[in-house]
């Protein structure tokens, strides 16, 4: 009992002793020449990192302090930094988020700050700096990186079902019979006797690895690895005009039929259901062709790293190969371009000198340095080209199916509106329903409704 | 490997499952009954066990080859590499390339931080709550009563709401990025302990105070050579509950910490989880740290398992 006592009390005493030390100090963004930069891609971080020490060179006297918050700890930190005035100067944006932060005045227009002010649209890959205007028309970010969508597939998948990947870059699908594309995951598909999906005496209910993996419902960022492919091949748009659409078109038969012939792939036993997936927080498509789920999936460029970092499980590193999104019924291939920015907090102590950074950020040397990381594609051109060739020389893969696209102008820019957090809320359980089975596609119209109402009531 | 680190992990509960009814005269006698006791009790604890142990095989396993092998009760391509990466022993590149998040993890600074706010909340709250629970339990002072349940109201608040008028109290004292700003919160009381205490305070005997300050002995000497005495046991109860919560806080130590001076593990773990909406966690990285900085606390637990439980009854005189 004495020792006992004797114990805790020399414990508190000597972590008290410690603690009081440990103390003091403060933070917040400052004028003193150190700019804090924020993201939440830790992949991303020591190309950046670089691209800093690159800065810090050619400015003397200014410096970079780079963060890195994973995802969702990154926007709670954002949004009180903005209330307490503890936000970083210079922050990654996304346009799921943007809009968003534009209504509140918490982002400088990049136009007004001179180092910033002349910025080029055309220097990036088209489209690519339009979706960073606000209403008002000015520039709240600058273009650092793109990403487009394709098909990753495992390469022993596809020759022991005797199909030769040539096959793969020519697909068709459409929302009668599936296509091409149809047949191609039927045959991959294989069930638990070791029966193709398209062989007689097929069993859909005990499928061991489906054709093609899933990602979701969707819902909560219009489909973009999951149906945005098919839709956008379908011809159809999200809104009336983007960015700042008002009005829906969820109700259009290009929409639904595509849905209904894509979420009844599931009932077919060629894609998994929402269950085998782990429902709203869905494990990967790479995971998904890990581990013999799925031998084909759609995913986004920014996941190429990921994908050819698998192995199997006795270490040897999968063969993965890419197709591009098949060619739907209007005659061409679709991929949803989608792209990250830098923007200035009007927080900062020190506007000019953020965009400075920002400047250098979307600037030839940076995304040069970026490109050569092969993490993504930067929004330059010439950095896009040596992602490319990084991707050839260091992983021994053609990543034109990604590229491709944007050479062909067969791609659609990210549905960019107001009231995304709102959008997304409503739509994730109504198209997660449509996946379980336990709502009809025809219900979408009445999302519809909803979705064009939140913008009579917030105009 | 194993064999040896999972029962240390399963030292708590065992201690909890309470010992089937002996008969004295015949110890040795076999029944059905008996067996099918031992039977469940012995299912029971392993599978309380086994998420520890699925936890241990994930941070053994490779992360990039983890899914190939999910069904698999051994660890997939066995690997150190979760554990490297928690004590920061591989390069960003290296863990990149596990699958990692490639962050410096400054892992002793983050364990000393944690270790810090942990103690320096316990001993605050504690005491200052032991204070306060005198006061409501023994003092008399006017509308004792209503000061206390409006004090109880406090309970009813979620922490949601309190987040943001804290955050820019703490950031208007100059205290955001510092141990002390994560510590302040909790640190003179929370509405739990004080009433926690109180109850037990309110079970001394009223004699032995009072003999006391017929001795002429004063409230504070009272209070301190013979009321924390003689709550030894629920005060030391409510200390190990307050350094474990304190231990496990996350969401408001990440709002106040910006560096790694102020980051305490919870934190400095987080870079093991999802870093954007697409990737998935490193899951072996995640399970090793979860692991590690679960340890001092089971730690804890093994040494003060039995004074827990020994805190239900009392001594003294009732």
């Amino acid at each position: 009992m004495i020792t006992f006592r004797q114990r805790i009390r020399t414990a508190i005493a000597l972590l008290t002793a410690g603690a009081l030390t440990a103390c003091g100090g403060t933070t917040g963004s400052s004028a003193n020449g150190t700019i804090e930069y924020w993201l939440w891609d830790s992949a991303q971080q020591p190309g950046y990192q670089k691209c800093a020490d690159a800065f810090a060179q050619a400015n003397p006297g200014l410096k970079i302090h780079i963060s890195q918050y994973g995802w969702d700890a990154y926007w709670s930190k954002l949004t009180a930094g903005f209330i307490a005035d503890t936000a970083p100067d210079v922050f990654t944006d996304h346009l799921s988020k943007f809009a968003q932060y534009v209504d509140l005045k918490v982002l400088r227009p990049l136009d007004d700050l001179g180092p910033t002010s002349d910025i080029e649209d055309g220097d990036y890959q088209p489209g690519l700096a339009e979706l960073w205007k606000g209403q008002d028309g000015k520039r709240y970010g600058a273009p650092k990186d793109w990403d487009t969508i394709a098909i990753f597939y495992d390469a022993a998948a596809i020759k022991a079902a005797g199909v030769d990947p040539a096959e793969l870059q020519t697909l068709t699908w459409n929302p009668q019979d599936g296509g091409t594309f149809e047949k191609l995951i039927a045959h991959l598909t294989i069930d638990e006797k070791g029966v193709r999906g398209d062989e007689p005496g097929f069993d859909k209910t005990h499928v061991k690895t489906h054709g093609l993996g899933s990602e979701g419902s969707g819902g909560g960022g219009w489909g973009q690895t999951q149906w945005s492919a098919f839709t956008g091949s379908a011809g159809w748009q999200a809104t009336d005009k983007n960015p700042w659409g008002t009005k829906f078109n969820l109700d259009q038969p290009a929409l639904q039929d595509t849905l209904s012939w894509y979420f009844g792939l599931v009932q077919k036993g060629y894609m998994p259901s929402y269950e085998e997936i782990g429902g709203a927080n869905a494990i990967g498509t790479d995971k998904q062709i890990q581990s013999g789920t799925a031998a084909m999936g759609l995913s986004g460029s920014w996941m190429i790293s990921s994908f050819t970092k698998l192995t199997d499980a006795a270490g040897k590193k999968l063969d993965i190969g890419l197709a591009p999104t098949p060619i739907g019924p209007s005659g061409k291939r679709a991929s949803m371009f989608n792209g990250l920015a830098d923007s200035v907090t009007t927080l900062s102590k020190q506007p000019e000198n953020a965009a400075k950074w920002v400047k250098f950020l979307s600037g030839e040397e940076c995304q040069n340095i970026i490109g050569q990381s092969g993490v993504v594609f930067p929004a330059r051109p010439a950095g896009t080209d040596l992602a490319i060739a990084y991707n050839k020389s260091e992983r021994k893969l053609d990543v034109s199916p990604f590229t491709q696209q944007v050479v062909d102008k067969t791609t659609f820019l990210f549905p960019v509106t107001t009231n995304a957090a709102d959008i997304a809320a409503l739509m994730a359980p109504r198209l997660d329903a449509v996946y379980i089975g336990s709502s009809p596609i025809s219900s979408l119209t009445k999302l519809n409704t909803q979705l064009d109402d939140l913008f009579k009531v917030a105009q | 490997m194993t064999t040896d680190t999972t029962p240390k992990v399963g030292a708590a509960p065992p201690a909890m499952t309470p010992d089937p009814p002996a008969t004295p005269r015949e110890p040795h006698r076999f029944s059905a009954g008996r067996a099918l006791a031992w039977t469940f009790m012995i299912l029971v604890i392993l599978v309380s066990l086994f998420p520890f142990y699925w936890m241990l095989r994930t941070a053994l396993s490779s992360n990039n080859a983890l899914y190939a092998g999910s069904d698999n009760l051994l660890p997939v391509q066995t690997s150190a590499g979760g554990f490297e990466r928690v004590f920061g022993l591989q390069t960003g590149q290296e863990a990149i390339d596990a699958g990692g998040a490639g962050q410096a993890i400054n892992f002793w600074r983050y364990l000393f931080n944690s270790v810090v706010v942990a103690t320096l909340i316990t001993v605050g709250q504690v005491f200052f709550s032991a204070m306060a629970a005198y006061a409501f339990a023994r003092l008399q002072w006017k509308h004792r009563e209503k000061v206390f349940a409006f004090f109880l109201a406090g309970l009813m608040i979620p922490a949601i709401f309190t987040l943001l008028p804290n955050f820019v109290l703490i950031k208007q004292l100059g205290l955001v990025d510092t141990l002390l700003g994560i510590s302040l919160p909790t640190m003179f009381m929370t509405p739990f302990a004080v009433f926690f205490l109180r109850q037990f305070f309110l079970g001394i005997s009223r004699e032995v105070e009072e003999a006391a300050l017929m001795d002429g002995a004063s409230k504070v000497r009272v209070f301190f050579r013979l009321i924390i005495p003689m709550s030894m046991a629920p005060i030391t109860t409510l200390a190990i509950l307050t350094y474990i919560a304190a231990w496990n806080e996350y969401f408001w130590a990440l709002m106040v910490s910006y560096t790694d001076k102020s980051r305490v593990l919870t934190v400095a773990l987080g870079v093991f989880k999802s870093q954007t909406p697409q990737t998935g966690p490193d899951w072996s990285g995640l399970m090793a740290a979860t692991l590690v900085a679960a340890l001092p606390m089971l730690l804890l637990f093994m040494l003060f398992a039995k004074r827990i439980v020994n805190s239900i009854g009392f001594s003294g005189i009732k």
